[in-house]
């Protein structure tokens, strides 16, 4: 299963990424790829994005479902297709430089903290965020120095697995794809904030 | 263009201009270079390889070398007869004979100075295998695997096919897997290896290989590098100018520019300026906008075969983009599988289905005087759950429903009413079809019959291209007119020089591949004739460019 990484340092505590970050419309327009949504519930939704896959852009459709909402530190999440075979998942979490990382959980054991009338706008930017497989340069950030006393790491867990008899080749091809994603918006957050309260 | 009088300065002075980075102007390139010429390549597009890469990268070479390794014998005389015929017409004599006796050259010149080794297909037949001089395999060669990691830098340059790209497999392999009947045989896992380690194959291998070549003798390729006029002095092509970065671009041609810069199908006055049909739905990349052919025209080129086209059915995947467009899939085996039908808007069969692609569109454009529509225009394949059970529908394997958006009804009433076809007329069509598929016969259009349609068939199936369509529920999809390429534009000569409408060659101007007047005319003689006569008349045009 292709799974990727990617964390960065934002000279801002975690209480202020995560006041940023739990509202989608903070961020959303960060991302590319999204066609469109239809809410079911709470918990879980259904979406249009467009991703790569190899070198053509194709329409997913997937079944968003949280599995966890636990602000300011951690949002998990499991992702399943309805057109194409294919299932994933990931975690945002966010942990003050310095201290223990928080390890991604496993999904599905973690219990569900309600996640009230900011979930869905979280949950929309997610899942947008997940599906921008978009071409596209990161933003500029300021070279990195010391962080600051109060930094935080953003730390962005994402995994895609193909199912079927393709799934070996599809896997392949969503592998390259992942990790410039995960990059590309973690970066565009952390410019954003950085840039900000740099003001 | 009184360039010179106004003596402005060139960018770049080579001997040899080449537009175009497919197969033509890849062996162009290296047939000039190796006769001493100083070249560049200019290509419009971010990546090289244009159409071919994004092809079957399958070479047609009557009576090449590596057929009697496979046991088939071949001569001059048979391919003349058979490629004559299936030019209708709409190609000279003369230069039919150029590429058949050019064209073995090419191939051992080719091996020579590439890292390019041919596998003859011995079970890949001509599409007509049955006229005279038609041959069962061997005239297709397959350019193996290709590891893009030997590109260097190079590697993220070279154009990725949306769909053939996508397996590494060689043309061999995917035949010997049963890649169109047997989809779920395929080595996936071994495929998604080989793409992860940077594998490619088809028509990715073949440009692969020819850009190494060109790179290795020192020919960089000048990307996002658009030619848009050639620059005349005294009565002779002396270099192009084009647009790069913005800005004009000018290169100087010693002695002489070689065209090889694609088709006029995503151009759409252009298309519907000459073709015999809509074109609506390309399947090459979107920058093959004839850039070539109006730049020929603009010098007094005579054009030929300006109707044609490599014509190709297409089906979509909605929202599935490549370069920035629609994708549009080349069917070449959906039809000619069992358990499927083509019909019009009546509801009637009106060709073969398994029938060659090129040669399949053209009923498509049948001309109904009464109504001043085309009869069979929209068209849909029409198929079945057993089909669905069995065979690969685009990227959809066997086994798992179709996605929504593909139409679907329990009877054949329903289904007709959603596509906006005649019920009665399908219901008709589709008892007398399982009528043929149940005796193993199809006499209404033969399908089946041509060794061509049993390649693309099921092995395994009672007919191969044969099949009842009556278990449900059932399906359709609207088949498009596409085309891999167009084959009208100017006509070169023997040494593949474009011919002014004077009758007399444009000294320094040469073309090769889709921007000259295709040298099968109407026909489509087999796997690789697109790139066979491409490269051909590019080793022909840069030998002779060279030694002016």
């Amino acid at each position: 299963m292709p799974e990727v990484e990617y964390v960065t340092t934002v000279n801002l505590p975690p209480e202020t990424i995560w006041e940023f970050v739990k509202d989608m419309n903070n961020w959303a327009p960060m991302l590319t790829g999204y066609q469109k949504h239809e809410i079911i519930d709470d918990t879980d939704s259904i979406w249009t994005l467009k991703g790569d896959v190899g070198v053509l852009a194709r329409r997913v459709e997937l079944r968003a479902h949280v599995t966890e909402w636990n602000g300011p530190e951690r949002v998990s999440f499991t992702l399943t297709g309805i057109n194409e075979e294919v299932d994933g998942g990931g975690t945002l979490s966010m942990a003050r430089v310095g201290a223990a990382s928080i390890a991604p959980t496993s999904n599905a054991s973690t219990a569900l903290a309600k996640p009230e009338g900011l979930f869905r706008k979280m949950l929309n930017g997610i899942f947008r965020f997940f599906f921008r497989l978009m071409h596209g340069k990161g933003p500029e950030r300021a070279k990195a120095g010391a962080p600051a006393e109060n930094a935080s790491e953003l730390r962005f867990v994402l995994r895609m697995d193909a199912g079927g008899p393709t799934g070996p080749l599809v896997n392949a091809m969503l592998a390259p794809a992942l990790l410039p994603a995960a990059e590309d918006l973690a970066n565009k957050i952390a410019a954003h904030l950085e840039k900000q309260h740099a003001a | 263009m009184d360039f010179f009088k106004k003596k402005r300065k060139w960018d770049l002075e080579v001997d040899v201009v080449v537009i175009g980075s497919g197969a033509a102007g890849l062996t162009a390139a290296i047939a000039a270079h190796s006769g001493g010429a100083k070249v560049a390549i200019l290509e419009k597009a971010a990546t090289v390889g244009g159409a071919t890469a994004v092809s079957g990268g399958v070479v047609w070479v009557p009576c090449n070398h590596h057929m009697s390794e496979v046991g088939i014998a071949d001569s001059r005389d048979e391919a003349l007869a058979y490629t004559k015929r299936l030019t209708d017409g709409r190609s000279s004599d003369d230069l039919v004979t150029t590429f058949i006796d050019a064209a073995p050259q090419m191939l051992r010149f080719v091996e020579e100075q590439t890292s390019l080794k041919f596998t003859a297909l011995a079970k890949y037949p001509d599409y007509h295998p049955e006229f005279p001089g038609g041959k069962p395999g061997g005239r297709s060669l397959d350019a193996g695997l290709f590891d893009a990691n030997e590109l260097g830098d190079w590697k993220k340059k070279l154009r990725r096919s949306p769909v053939f790209g996508m397996t590494a497999m060689s043309v061999t392999e995917a035949t010997e897997w049963g890649v169109f009947s047997k989809p779920l045989s395929l080595p996936f896992k071994l495929l998604g290896e080989r793409y992860a380690k940077g594998l490619v194959c088809y028509g990715g291998a073949l440009t692969g290989k020819l850009l190494k070549a060109v790179l290795d003798r020192g020919i960089q390729p000048i990307l996002e590098t658009g030619a848009k006029e050639l620059v005349v002095d005294e009565g002779r092509v002396a270099g192009v100018r084009a647009t790069k970065a913005n800005a004009d671009y000018f290169v100087r041609a010693k002695k002489g520019v070689v065209l090889a810069s694609g088709g006029f199908e995503w151009n759409k006055k252009l298309a519907a300026q000459f073709l015999g049909g809509p074109l609506t739905h390309p399947n090459s990349p979107p920058c093959n906008e004839g850039d070539g052919l109006v730049m020929a025209m603009s010098v007094g080129a005579d054009l030929g075969n300006m109707t044609e086209a490599w014509w190709c059915p297409s089906l979509v995947i909605p929202g599935e983009e490549y370069d920035g467009a629609q994708l549009n899939r080349g069917d070449f085996a959906t039809r000619s599988l069992p358990h499927t039908i083509i019909v019009n808007r009546r509801g009637q069969r009106f060709v073969n289905e398994a029938q060659n692609y090129n040669d399949l569109m053209k009923p498509f454009f049948a001309f109904e005087p009464h109504s001043y529509e085309r009869a069979n225009l929209p068209a849909f394949i029409v198929f079945d759950s057993q089909y669905l059970a069995k065979y690969a529908l685009m990227t959809y394997m066997p086994g798992r429903p179709p996605p929504d958006w593909i139409p679907k009804a329990d009877s054949l009433e329903a289904l007709a009413t959603k596509i906006g076809v005649d019920a009665r007329g399908l219901a008709a069509t589709v008892q007398r079809f399982n009528g043929f598929a149940r005796e193993g016969k199809d006499l209404d259009f033969h399908r089946g019959e041509s060794l061509y349609d049993r390649f693309y068939g099921d092995p395994d199936a009672a007919n191969p291209n044969l099949g009842t369509i009556e278990k449900g529920p059932f399906h359709a999809l609207e088949v498009h007119p596409g085309a891999i390429g167009t084959k009208g534009g100017a006509r070169v000569n023997g040494d593949a020089q474009v011919i002014g409408a004077s009758g007399a060659p444009i000294a320094g101007l040469y073309a090769a591949d889709n921007v000259m007047a295709g040298v099968t005319g109407a026909g489509y003689p087999g796997a690789g004739s697109t790139i066979g006569a491409a490269m051909t008349f590019g080793f022909l045009a840069g030998r002779h460019a060279a030694k002016q």
